[in-house]
């Protein structure tokens, strides 16, 4: 039991990790993630990479929406952007593979540059029409673009790490994982920082961040681009994990898919995207496994494939209702819940 | 933030509900890889039972399951019961290879049945690496029928162009030099045989006057009619479309005084979904590759499952019933040789496949000497009868 964390100083008031507990816990999960591999089936590995990559792009999108409040349905675009270069790169140079991801965030964040040009005179609903916009003008040219393969896309060899092909689930874990984990310390140091604050600033009220000598337009153009750089490297893990890519890999539906995330989760908060990211990603493939141990299940896929799909969405408005602040919050609540066990509040 | 308090009792709820969600999670894979394992020999599939393919994916389940259900009852394979373990995909390619892991890692599978051409692209070097697995699928697409670049996989009938090139011969046979006009969506489903068959068209002497590219999903078409009109054909072929704009197209067009015939591929020709034309749909023709639920000809196999169940079969349940008896077909001449049920080896059996009786699901002997089944016929609307009848002879590319 614990009772308080008491901090002495500044540093200690704005480090990431702020107990032996905390720390102690992360070095289990590091030990898991590190164990996962060698222990998870196929399956297990491919839904792992495949959270990882999501919660990469849902912590991009937590950047933009979640901590500067401009809302985006672009995400899935700039992904496809991330994608794309990382397609042609591999594909006509066979530069190495980290350059082209690097290459891939690159590009998506100059195309989150230029769409985020409106955001200083719209915001809200209007600017998630003008993300939306911009996604279709995305599909276009990946869909006209003789680069870009037309309507048939490219295929993406894999990707090589000293003569080591990245092309099974195992593989591409242990550059995945880290991409991601890297991202989300990123991500999370951001917020230590004069940007990371002026981003929250604006979010609460812009007119007063300007009054306090934030520069809105560089600001959220910063924000805009950093959240597409995120979406772009994810995109670029996409292609290397997909192997290939199309017009159609990046519809709108799979920018709502990380919004819903980071609302599920929490806006605004670093486990937020992580957890939403998970749920979202998980809780339908969990559905079916349970639908395939009730008596009869997997005979009835036919049946219980749509009550599963309404399952899904009963959780998603059940969480909206009963827990506002997103799976981060009950996250909160369990952890503070074991801070006082075994006494109660 | 909300401050909310809770008492005892509901803490005591939610977490012994959490408790039951993490229970289960935890126990569901464990019970699901109990089922796994067996001499049996396994299709997966990879179905869209939910989203917008479900109402093709629902037909090609129930025929697979059919199918099998016969042949586990006639004996199996060689004394092998066949197993058919399908998972819903809600037609979206990420669940569909999640799907094929989950299947793959839990069964020895031996056939899969995809849901799209993004799957069958995606999972290729999957299926490449595996080497044990032979698959087909609900997709049509031009570029999977290539065997070099796909030797594991193959179409379960003839591949777009070649849908197209069956319309095409039966157009240049029934009014040589026709102006024949190709309406398509801007997809990759939509664009797929346009260019390979408007020279098809040049060469089997007819004209393309137009070629209209609509946005996918649109529903006003009225700009797109005015320029079908002034281009006159006398054919227009619909690609890229389940349904919608069809009817749009040719409500306007007879309204407009086209004389043109009306033609769609497989997905667009399902008897219920012709029939939803309603009056603009009489007439409509289009390529089907094998018989409807109804038709009147003799098909042994046709009356086995109008024994089976008495209401109307989709088009897409006879695809999915054709794909298991392939699958059967490559296991059994493959456990007949005595090898090992390979991808390689399915795929080899599968095209030794020659002047094959499919009980009269397709109207004539198929051979499968590629990746594709390059046979279809040509049928059209009966709107009083709300039937498609045989409007030509089978037509063998």
């Amino acid at each position: 039991m614990r009772i308080g964390t008491l901090k002495e100083s500044y540093l200690a008031d704005a480090a990431l990790f702020d107990s032996r507990t905390q720390k102690a816990w992360l070095l289990v999960l590091a030990a898991a993630l590190v164990l996962f591999p060698f222990f998870a089936g196929s399956y297990w590995l491919y839904l792992a990479c495949l959270v990882a990559i999501n919660v990469a792009s849902a912590s991009g999108l937590n950047i933009l929406t979640g901590y500067t409040g401009l809302v985006s349905l672009g995400q899935a675009a700039f992904m496809g952007l991330g994608a794309y270069t990382v397609a042609v790169l591999e594909q006509r140079l066979g530069t190495p593979f980290l350059l082209n991801l690097l290459a891939g965030g690159v590009v998506a964040m100059l195309g989150g540059l230029v769409v985020g040009i409106p955001s200083l005179r719209v915001k809200g609903l209007y600017l998630a029409i003008v993300t939306i916009a911009a996604s279709f003008i995305a599909h276009f040219l990946f869909a006209n673009f003789q680069l870009t393969g037309g309507t048939a896309g490219l295929a993406v060899p894999p990707a090589e790490f000293f003569g080591v092909l990245l092309d099974t689930s195992f593989k591409l874990y242990w550059v995945i994982v880290p991409v991601t984990v890297l991202m989300l310390v990123g991500s999370a140091n951001l917020f230590r920082t004069r940007i990371g604050r002026a981003f929250i600033a604006i979010r609460d009220r812009d007119i007063s961040a300007e009054v306090l000598g934030i520069p809105l337009l560089r600001t959220k153009l910063l924000s805009f681009g950093l959240s597409s750089f995120y979406a772009g490297v994810a995109g670029g893990l996409w292609a290397y994990f997909f192997r290939v890519v199309t017009p159609e890999s990046f519809p709108l539906s799979m920018s709502i898919f990380f919004l819903a995330a980071i609302i599920v989760g929490g806006m605004g908060t670093q486990l937020g995207a992580v957890l939403g990211a998970i749920f979202m990603t998980l809780v339908p493939e969990v559905l079916k496994l349970v639908v395939d141990v009730l008596p009869g299940g997997a005979s009835l896929t036919v049946f219980l494939s749509p009550v599963r799909t309404i399952v899904f969405g009963l959780l998603i408005i059940g969480f909206l209702v009963f827990e506002p602040q997103g799976l981060a919050e009950v996250w909160r609540r369990i952890r503070r819940f074991f801070h006082l066990w075994p006494f109660r509040t | 933030m909300t401050d909310r308090t809770f008492t005892p009792s509901q803490y005591s709820a939610r977490r012994r509900s959490l408790l039951i969600a993490a229970g289960a999670t935890l126990a569901a894979p464990l019970a699901a890889h109990a089922q796994a394992g067996g001499e049996d020999i396994v299709i997966g599939g990879s179905i869209p039972m939910t989203g917008v393919f479900a109402f093709a994916g629902i037909g090609i389940d129930a025929g697979m399951k059919d199918y099998v259900k016969m042949v586990n009852d006639a004996g199996g394979i060689k004394g092998r019961k066949i197993r058919y373990v399908p998972e819903d995909t809600g037609y979206k390619v990420d669940v569909s290879v999640a799907a094929f892991k989950k299947i793959t890692s839990q069964n020895k599978v031996n056939l899969y049945y995809g849901d799209s051409t993004g799957f069958a692209k995606t999972i290729n070097p999957e299926l490449d690496r595996n080497g044990n697995i032979l698959m087909a699928g609900a997709s049509f697409a031009t570029e999977l029928n290539d065997p070099k670049k796909y030797p594991h996989q193959f179409l379960v009938g003839p591949d777009y162009t070649e849908m197209f090139g069956i319309l095409l011969n039966h157009i240049a046979k029934e009014k040589p030099g026709a102006k024949v006009a190709f309406v398509y969506s801007d997809s990759e489903f939509g664009r797929d045989p346009i260019d390979e068959s408007e020279a098809l068209a040049k060469k089997l002497g007819l004209s393309v006057p137009v070629k209209i590219m609509t946005p996918a999903g649109s529903v006003d078409v009225s700009t797109e009619v005015i320029k079908l009109r002034r281009a006159a054909p006398d054919y227009t072929i619909f690609h890229g479309y389940i349904l919608a704009p069809i009817p749009e197209f040719i409500t306007q067009g007879k309204q407009q005084g086209m004389k043109s015939k009306w033609m769609g591929t497989f997905w667009t020709m399902d008897s219920s979904t012709v029939m939803k034309m309603g009056e603009a749909g009489d007439g409509f023709m289009g390529v089907m590759p094998y018989r409807y639920y109804y038709d009147t000809e003799k098909a042994p196999m046709l009356e086995k499952i109008r024994a089976l169940h008495a209401d109307y079969q989709s088009t897409a349940y006879i695809q999915g019933f054709l794909a298991a008896m392939l699958f059967v077909e490559s296991a059994k001449r493959t456990l007949d040789a005595g090898k090992p049920l390979t991808g390689d080896n399915l795929k080899a059996a599968l095209n030794s496949i020659k002047d094959f009786d499919t009980g009269g699901l397709i109207g004539v002997p198929i051979t499968i000497s590629g990746n594709s089944i390059p046979v279809g016929r040509v049928y059209r609307a009966d709107m009083k009868a709300q039937k498609m009848v045989p409007a030509s002879d089978w037509i063998k590319l």
